[in-house]
């Protein structure tokens, strides 16, 4: 999931990887960077969605260096919606894209499978978001603070884990503001309480 | 072989473009061959996305194919990045494209100095296709003063070489023009695009002077910010405006005394 | 007629719709696992390939040669990971040759998972990837779709299961060089006890820094034949028999003829041929 806040975005997801019943990494890190503050949530096929977010990677990589600027969420975005829509039959890959820039602020997208693309205030996506439908459209507010940006992801992550068996692990953070990218992690051992920051 | 190129563009019409505060205008001195040729028709400024014009001197048909191009790149751009091409990007690719001309035996340079002007959007454009707006309070932790946009003009030689301008001059009368445009003062960035089109009408037609025996016709384009007159777009410079420009670029030509009144009446206009 | 023969193919189709199973690749129910240690990084593997319910080879390799500082443990298709394997070795050593640097980790990684990728799983390799490189160590998975993790310690193929909870029962943040081969062989020696597709024996190669990597061909053989204790074979004289002719060679010419054929001659013409028939 990600959603907007007073002061750009704040991308979470759970950490569970699964090959039919088993559990092939508990550990994941399913918050891809594709850019310095433009970042991306991943669900669906680990393969597919890994090559995706690879190629927009190395798209977005060349667009600074030939632009002599940092591409912003909407280059980002296309890039995804092109790839996802032109191989809707051989992917199956649930984006969620969420960036800052100096020009346009933290915005989020959504791109599931058909590769349409949705810009909206928050987004979730994967096995477990049917669960926090409605937790999340209960509790997220405009222009929330980074500490209630957070604390509201973390809590709608941890409902999620709680209900579906597919859903699982540490809760990771990155929080994408003026100040860069921030990571933060939660661990299942203390109630997804700490520790906190990371980088 | 580009020695030949710049060559044949030395000799074609004179071309201009001045990169304004609020706009970019372009303009060419197109002489008139033949009688039989209908007056208006035959344009030689060409739009090639929304936003974006150019004017190229030197061989029509060169101008056009590489026009073509360039529209092909701005609509290449629109359907990998859903949104318009930055002025500085397409004039990037068409300088690369340019100068791939001069690499192989089997193709010959382009017979034109192209001028490239552009508006890029200051306002937040959201991504073509998409759909929804975010949250109703609009996007968090934007820097807030963080300029976006703004004209740009660039002008692309035979060689492929290609730098953006202030104020561009290109054709036989190129040199008449670059001292009239340096006498404007355009790097402090003061000049409206009103004022431009007269500039522009009047540089043409003292680039004219050296030729005086042909008979000439001033083509105009502009392209103002979003809340200007053309908003954001790139499009000929309305009829009254033009022949207020022209006129005034007849007077001045005739004395500097009545340079004054003209200001006046200019100023008039813009409203 | 030019062009493809789709004789084949039509036949194979009806032989399946009549309920004629495809024939099965030898594939390796596979335990493969990998660690890594303070200096560097250990990898292990089962040596039992399968072919069905049979035992195809019951001391095959599974630790592939990748680079000098970076190997291979696959599992999968046995064809697949060691074709796989071959081919991104060769990529790697002319990467390595024309950049003039020592090949790394991720960029194996990288080659292995886009190559998978193309091929959309039909390259049948579930790879564990390990090395030491300028950036350090490490140990990546590589899953044949094309995804890959990358984590402290990893296992595969069918014993994986058996093998993980050997890790994640006694695995430590602060192994050592010995430690972190004793806790892989341990994992693999679950996946041969636990697991019908693993068995056999146990290499293991151990990668660190500024050391010569070491292949340890079969480091542990818990599965070794020992001597019988009985002998079946039956004493000379033990079957009665009431004649015995001896035919002499002298006597053998008698019923065969020999011939003795040059070197230049035509060994067989098409007339003689026909005359048999």
């Amino acid at each position: 999931m990600a959603i907007n806040f007073k002061d750009g975005v704040i991308l979470g997801a759970d950490s569970r990887t699964t090959t039919g019943a088993y559990i092939a990494n508990r550990v994941t890190d399913k918050l891809t960077q594709v850019h310095d503050t433009i970042w991306c949530c991943r669900s669906g096929s680990a393969a597919d969605t890994q090559a995706v977010a690879d190629i927009v990677s190395y798209h977005l990589n060349m667009y600074g260096v030939t632009n002599a600027e940092a591409p912003t969420t909407q280059v980002a975005a296309s890039l995804f919606q092109e790839l996802c829509y032109e191989n809707k039959d051989a992917l199956s890959a649930g984006i969620i894209l969420a960036g800052w820039d100096a020009r346009h602020g933290g915005q989020v997208f959504s791109i599931p499978l058909g590769g349409s693309l949705h810009k909206q205030p928050f987004a979730i996506g994967g096995s477990g978001s049917t669960y926090i439908y409605g937790y999340t459209d209960a509790h997220w507010r405009e222009q929330m603070t980074e500490e209630e940006g957070i604390d509201f992801v973390r809590s709608a992550l941890q409902e999620a884990i709680k209900w579906d068996g597919s859903s699982g692990g540490v809760i990771r953070l990155v929080v994408l503001t003026k100040a860069g990218a921030v990571r933060h992690l939660y661990l299942p051992d203390n109630g997804y309480t700490g520790p906190g920051v990371t980088n | 072989m580009v020695e030949y190129a710049v060559k044949a563009v030395e000799n074609g019409g004179t071309a201009v473009g001045i990169r304004c505060k609020d706009g970019v205008v372009l303009a060419v001195e197109k002489i008139i061959t033949s009688k039989l040729l209908k007056p208006g028709a035959n344009k030689r400024i060409a739009t090639v996305d929304r936003h974006v014009g150019i004017v190229s001197a030197g061989l029509v048909p060169d101008g056009r194919h590489f026009v073509s191009r360039a529209r092909d790149e701005a609509s290449s751009w629109r359907s990998t990045y859903k949104g318009p091409i930055p002025t500085s990007a397409i004039a990037n690719r068409l300088g690369g494209y340019v100068q791939a001309y001069t690499l192989y035996s089997s193709v010959r340079p382009f017979g034109v100095t192209a001028i490239v002007g552009g508006w890029d959007t200051e306002a937040e454009l959201p991504v073509d296709g998409q759909v929804g707006n975010g949250p109703k309070s609009g996007s968090g932790g934007k820097v807030e003063g963080a300029k976006a946009g703004g004209p740009g003009l660039y002008m692309i030689e035979p060689s492929g070489l290609y730098w953006g301008y202030y104020g561009a001059a290109t054709g036989k009368g190129r040199q008449a023009a670059k001292a009239e445009l340096e006498k404007l003062d355009l790097s402090s960035g003061n000049l409206s695009l009103a004022d431009g089109v007269k500039e522009a009408a009047r540089i043409i037609y003292v680039a004219h002077e050296d030729s005086k025996d042909k008979e000439f016709e001033l083509e105009m384009t502009w392209i103002s910010s979003v809340d200007g007159p053309t908003k954001g777009r790139h499009e000929e410079v309305p009829k009254e405006i033009l022949e207020e420009a022209e006129k005034a670029a007849k007077r001045a030509l005739e004395g500097d005394d009545e340079e004054e009144e003209d200001k006046g009446e200019g100023e008039q206009m813009e409203e | 007629m030019p062009g493809f023969d789709f004789t084949n193919y039509n036949r194979n189709a009806a032989l399946h719709a009549k309920g004629v199973p495809l024939p099965k690749a030898t594939s390796t129910g596979t335990t493969i696992v990998g660690c890594i240690y303070d200096k560097g990084v250990v990898i292990a593997a089962d040596t039992r390939a399968t072919s069905g319910p049979i035992v195809a080879d019951k001391n095959c390799e599974k630790l592939h040669y990748i680079a000098p500082k970076i190997w291979c443990a696959g599992a999968g298709t046995a064809a697949d990971t060691e074709f796989t394997t071959a081919l991104i070795s060769s990529n790697v050593e002319l990467h390595s040759l024309s950049t003039g640097r020592d090949p790394r980790v991720i960029t194996c990684m990288t080659m292995l998972k886009q190559h998978l990728f193309r091929y959309q799983g039909h390259i049948g390799a579930y790879l564990v990837v390990a090395g030491v490189d300028p950036t350090g160590t490490g140990l990546y998975t590589v899953h044949a779709h094309g995804s890959t993790d990358k984590l402290p310690y990893v296992t595969m193929g069918s014993g994986s299961l058996a093998a993980m909870s050997v890790f994640e029962s006694t695995w430590q943040p602060d192994l050592d060089r010995q430690g972190a081969i004793d806790i892989c062989a341990e994992a693999i020696k679950a996946g041969i006890f636990n697991d019908l597709g693993s068995g056999s024996n146990v290499d293991v190669c151990v990668i660190e820094k500024d050391q010569p990597t070491q292949l340890l061909r079969n480091y542990m053989k818990p599965n070794d034949r020992p001597q019988k204790e009985r002998n079946y074979r039956f004493p000379r004289g033990t079957t009665a028999y009431l004649d015995q002719r001896v035919i002499s060679k002298e006597d053998m010419k008698k019923y065969v003829t020999i011939e003795t054929l040059s070197g230049d001659d035509k060994i067989t013409t098409g007339d003689s041929m026909e005359v048999d028939t």
